[in-house]
C-alpha cells in the first residue's frame, strides 16, 4: 500500500531544481515526511515553513482574499515554495536557476493528491 | 542552500560543457566557492565574465572571491564595476565605502556608505563606520590614527585588520590590477575600460575575515530593494503625495490595491480598491510578523538576501518586495492577473516606493 506523504516528497523532490520537499503539518509545524540533503534540518525547515504558512494564512483571511494556496519565498540563492493542503503544508525547496513555474505546478498537484487522500473515507 | 545537491553539479557542469556561454557558470561558482573550492569558483567566474562580461552577479561574486583571498584591490575593482552596473547594490557600496575608509578618503567614504546605509538601515558595520566618519570629520586635525585611539579601535571594530590608512592624492586615478585578464577588458563596458593608471599586480596580501563583512549569500535581515526598484524614476520638484502615489497603476488592470508599508507594518502610502482602511490595515499589520518569518527562513537556509514574496490566495495574488530603509511594497491584484505582468507591476511600484521612502527618509 502506498503512502501518499512519501509518494509526495519524492516526485516534487525529483523535479529539477528542487534540493528537498516535505509534507509538514502546518499547525505543529512537524515534519510528516521529507526528502532532504543531509545538511538541511527538517526540524526546523518544518517549523519555519509551518509559521510563515500560519502567518501570511491569517493575513490573507483577515484581509478578506481568502484561503492561502500557495506562498513563494524569493532569495538570491534559492526559492522555498509552501503549497498548502488542508492541515497540510508541502515545502520544496528550490534552486534560483530551477524552473519555478515547473516546481510550483508540481507542488500544486501534490497538495491536490493530499487533501484528497486525507478526504473522510479514502 | 549551504551545500548544492550532486545532481544541481552535474546539470551545471554538463550544462557549461554543451554550452560554454551558459549561464550555468554562476550557481556552480558559486557552489565550489561554498565547498571552499575558491579556485575553481575564480577560474569559472572569470570564464563567464568572457561570455557575460556586464553580468552584475558574477562582478559581484568575484569581488567576494578576491576579497576573501585578501586581493583588496582587485575586490574594489569589481565593486566598482558593479556599482557601474547597478549603482544599488549594497554589498558593493559597503565594500566601496571600507575600502575608502581604509585609504582614509572621508568623503568618499561617507558617500558609499550613505547609500549603503539608505539601503539597509540596520546594518550595524555601516552605522558604526558613518559614526567613526562623523567622528574624525568634526575632529580638528585628522592626522593619522594613532594605534590605540578610539577611533583606531573604531576601525578595527568595523574593519578589524584594516592595513595602516593610506592617504591618496585627491586626484590620484583608482587602480586596476595588471593581473587582470586581458581577454575581459575589451568586452567590459566603456566606463569600466577607463582605467587610467595601471599598476604592478596586486601585492598579495594576508587572508582575513573581518567582523563587518556579511557575505552576499548569508544571511541578511533586510534586503536591498528589487532590481526594477533600484532606478528611482527621476526626481521631482514636490515630494511624492501618499494618497496618490499608486495611483498610474491602478488606473487600468487588475490591481486590487498598492501598499507602501514601514517596517512596523503601518500604511505609509497606497490603499486597497474597494475595501476600507481598516482592511489595509489589518492586512500591513499581519503581513508584517509574516515577513518576519521569511527572513527567518531565509537567514536559516542561507539564501542570501531576501528578494520577495508572493501569496495565492483564492481570491488574490500578493506580491511583496523589500524597498529602502526597510520598508515593504505589497501589490494585490485580482486571482485572474498574469503571473508575469503581476512580477512587472510590482517592480513598477517598488521603484516608486523607493523613491517615495528616499524622500522621506
Amino acid at each position: 500500500m502506498s503512502d501518499p506523504f512519501r509518494d509526495a516528497v519524492r516526485r516534487l523532490s525529483h523535479v529539477p531544481g528542487v534540493s528537498g520537499a516535505m509534507v509538514v503539518d502546518a499547525n505543529a509545524g512537524v515534519a510528516v515526511a521529507e526528502e532532504l540533503t543531509p545538511e538541511v534540518s527538517g526540524t526546523a525547515i518544518g517549523a519555519l515553513a509551518g509559521a510563515l504558512f500560519s502567518r501570511t494564512s491569517q493575513a490573507s483571511l483577515m484581509a478578506g482574499l481568502g484561503e492561502l494556496e500557495t506562498v513563494q519565498l524569493g532569495a538570491d540563492s534559492g526559492h522555498v515554495l509552501i503549497a498548502g493542503a488542508g492541515d497540510l503544508i508541502v515545502v520544496a525547496l528550490v534552486s534560483d536557476d530551477a524552473q519555478i513555474g515547473r516546481v510550483r505546478m508540481e507542488a500544486q498537484r501534490a497538495a491536490v493528491a493530499l487533501r484528497a487522500a486525507m478526504e473522510p473515507g479514502t | 542552500m549551504k551545500t548544492p545537491a550532486p545532481a544541481d553539479l552535474h546539470r551545471w557542469s554538463e550544462e557549461l560543457a554543451r554550452n560554454p556561454g551558459s549561464l550555468a557558470f554562476l550557481p556552480l561558482a558559486r557552489a565550489y566557492r561554498r565547498m571552499g573550492r575558491r579556485d575553481l569558483a575564480l577560474q569559472l567566474c572569470l570564464r563567464g565574465l568572457e561570455h557575460h562580461p556586464t553580468h552584475v552577479e558574477a562582478h559581484a561574486l568575484l569581488a567576494l572571491l578576491y576579497f576573501e583571498a585578501g586581493e583588496r584591490a582587485r575586490a574594489a575593482d569589481e565593486w566598482a564595476t558593479v556599482l557601474r552596473l547597478k549603482p544599488g547594490n549594497f554589498e558593493a557600496l559597503r565594500g566601496m565605502g571600507f575600502r575608502h575608509l581604509e585609504q582614509g578618503d572621508m568623503g568618499k567614504a561617507r558617500q558609499h556608505l550613505e547609500r549603503a546605509a539608505l539601503i539597509r538601515p540596520d546594518d550595524a558595520t555601516v552605522q558604526e563606520a558613518l559614526r567613526l566618519i562623523r567622528h574624525r570629520e568634526s575632529a580638528p586635525a585628522p592626522g593619522p590614527p594613532v594605534p590605540h585611539s578610539p577611533e583606531r579601535r573604531a576601525v578595527q571594530r568595523a574593519a578589524p585588520v584594516a592595513p595602516p590608512v593610506q592617504q591618496r592624492q585627491a586626484t590620484t586615478p583608482p587602480t586596476v590590477p595588471a593581473a587582470r585578464p586581458a581577454s575581459r577588458a575589451p568586452n567590459l563596458p566603456p566606463a569600466a575600460r577607463a582605467q587610467p593608471r595601471i599598476e604592478p599586480a596586486a601585492r598579495p596580501q594576508p587572508r582575513f575575515e573581518p567582523a563587518w563583512w556579511v557575505e552576499p549569500d548569508a544571511p541578511a535581515a533586510v534586503a536591498p530593494p528589487a532590481p526594477a526598484a533600484r532606478r528611482s524614476p527621476e526626481p521631482a520638484a514636490a515630494p511624492p503625495d501618499p494618497t496618490t502615489l499608486f495611483e498610474s497603476l491602478l488606473g487600468a488592470g487588475p490591481l486590487l490595491g498598492v501598499l507602501l508599508l514601514d517596517r512596523r507594518g503601518l500604511i505609509l502610502a497606497g490603499g486597497l480598491r474597494e475595501r476600507d482602511a481598516s482592511t489595509a490595515e489589518e492586512l500591513g499589520a499581519n503581513l508584517g510578523g509574516a515577513i518576519d518569518e521569511a527572513i527567518r527562513a531565509v537567514t536559516h537556509l542561507e539564501l542570501g538576501t531576501w528578494r520577495g514574496l508572493t501569496l495565492e490566495a483564492k481570491r488574490a495574488v500578493l506580491q511583496i518586495r523589500p524597498v529602502g530603509a526597510g520598508a515593504l511594497v505589497v501589490v494585490v491584484a485580482e486571482r485572474s492577473a498574469p503571473a508575469g505582468w503581476i512580477v512587472r507591476a510590482a517592480d513598477h511600484a517598488a521603484a516608486l516606493a523607493d523613491r517615495f521612502v528616499e524622500v522621506y527618509s
